[in-house]
């Protein structure tokens, strides 16, 4: 006996229940990108400073949070924390996880970003004058985040999946309520493919974004001539 | 010395060193640049021009020895070398400029947060010194859009619009494609005739022979010597600048 049901596909997909843990995912990812940006920047930023300290530390944090998987993390956020008398609720645990995790990604990206704006922009920034703040906040960083925008999509796109694994300490997202309904009407691949369609929106519209900014961000060089690369300087005849 | 000698001078360098690792970059510097005089600095590659230069306005730190950029010693306080980045502007071989900034908001981000100038005031100089360098029409075009003589040229101005005392050029026309060195060497030359105090290390002997008042000859981190540029040229008194002289003129 084989049967699907293509039109009980667009209920599912048009479900109250289900749609209202579509936008527990995007709110997971939307905090998760936030709150991973300033930390992985604070990260970032540790690792970057001449401070033996804060860079061991930075070094160690990203070693671990990259290490081990994201589920390990939120499972005992969850479950083996309570154990030492820290307890969240399920949100703050799904969210600290994600966080925590996701800073570990971006730090290295934000670093990336960071070294490869050429070291004659700071240079001239300070022989203008400018302090270290503004140099850092006018100067250096925007030219940053644009290389960081690219490394930046592929891993909200990633965090956006992602979320699916708070499912597993019961955050009613989308792959936890589609389970839900799954075991409420057995029609398995009717739930699956509304959940999965969700997916694949919520991704394109990612890309959509993703490449917006770039655009935002790019026009500044979108006209600039491939000659500015530096050639090698040139011992010139008198001109005299 | 006394206070008035004090006033004529720009820059005074005394005994001054810096070693990157073990390499010793410059050594024994002494080198005194009275107000509103011209020098250039030459010499074959690796022999401690940027690094002197760099060392003026503490883009790089010296080791040893004393600096005194306008009377202000430079020391590792930012009070001190915040002043001496303020008094001085530096133009440097690959422009440096910011290249997600238009051409005037280059011009204007030091003078309106550095100077607290109002936006209106801050343009206007801008326009001021963009005009001087015979760059006003491009304001609002971003640094990738120019060409190389316009873009060095824009760095001129930018260093301008914080009024400095002292101009220092390291290598301005090195990264330059031949036909637009002229532009960028007479707009040089245009602050030299307006009393500008300025030290440009160049491989530009043409320019120093005109421009200078006196060339500094460097050779393994060290002043060779110093000379005007008349007697530098015809008669340098070292075997290295002879030899050095030979390779770049023909």
């Amino acid at each position: 006996m084989s049967h699907f049901s293509p039109s009980a596909c667009v209920d599912y997909f048009f479900n109250y229940f289900l749609m209202k843990g579509v936008l527990v995912t995007i709110g997971l990812t939307a905090a998760g990108v936030a709150g991973g940006l300033v930390l992985g920047m604070a990260i970032a930023l540790m690792r970057m400073s001449g401070n033996a300290v804060l860079h061991g530390f930075a070094r160690a944090y990203v070693w671990f949070f990259r290490g081990t998987p994201l589920l390990i993390q939120l499972v005992v956020i969850f479950t083996g924390l309570p154990q030492l008398g820290i307890k969240f609720d399920v949100i703050t645990c799904a969210l600290v996880g994600l966080i925590l995790n996701e800073a570990a990604y971006l730090a290295e990206i934000v670093r990336s970003g960071f070294m490869a704006v050429s070291p004659g922009q700071s240079e001239a920034a300070w022989a203008l004058g400018l302090p270290k703040s503004v140099t850092f906040r006018r100067v250096t960083l925007p030219q940053a985040f644009r290389l960081m925008i690219p490394p930046l999509g592929n891993s909200v796109n990633s965090l956006l999946k992602a979320t699916s694994l708070a499912s597993v300490i019961s955050v009613e997202e989308i792959m936890r309520r589609s389970d839900m309904l799954m075991q409420e009407h057995f029609q398995i691949l009717e739930v699956y493919a509304a959940a999965t369609a969700y997916y694949l929106i919520l991704t394109s519209l990612w890309d959509l974004a993703q490449r917006r900014l770039e655009k935002h961000f790019g026009r500044s060089t979108a006209a600039r001539a491939p000659r500015t690369l530096a050639r090698a300087p040139v011992i010139l005849e008198a001109r005299a | 010395m006394t206070a008035a000698a004090q006033d004529l001078e720009a820059v005074k360098m005394e005994a001054v060193y810096k070693y990157y690792g073990d390499f010793p970059a410059l050594t024994e510097i002494d080198l005194k640049v009275a107000k509103g005089e011209t020098v250039v600095i030459c010499g074959p590659s690796g022999s401690g021009k940027s690094t002197l230069i760099r060392c003026i306005n503490y883009i790089e730190k010296h080791d040893q020895g004393l600096i005194y950029v306008n009377g202000i010693q430079l020391d590792n306080q930012p009070k001190n070398f915040d002043a001496v980045r303020r008094a001085t502007g530096m133009v440097f071989q690959n422009f440096n400029l910011f290249p997600h900034m238009t051409i005037l908001d280059n011009c204007t981000l030091a003078p309106m947060t550095v100077n607290r100038l109002g936006k209106d005031a801050a343009k206007e100089l801008a326009m001021h010194f963009l005009t001087k360098v015979r760059i006003p029409d491009q304001a609002g075009k971003f640094p990738g859009q120019l060409s190389g003589g316009q873009q060095q040229r824009v760095a001129i101005a930018r260093a301008l619009c914080m009024q400095p005392k002292i101009m220092l050029f390291d290598e301005p026309t090195s990264s330059l494609d031949p036909e637009m060195v002229k532009e960028v060497l007479e707009t040089m030359k245009k602050l030299t005739e307006e009393g500008m105090t300025m030290i440009c290390v160049t491989h530009e002997m043409g320019f120093a022979r005109e421009v200078a008042d006196r060339i500094v000859f460097m050779n393994d981190g060290r002043i060779v010597e110093q000379a005007p540029p008349a007697d530098f040229f015809t008669q340098p008194k070292s075997e290295r600048a002879r030899t050095f002289l030979d390779q770049v003129i023909r």
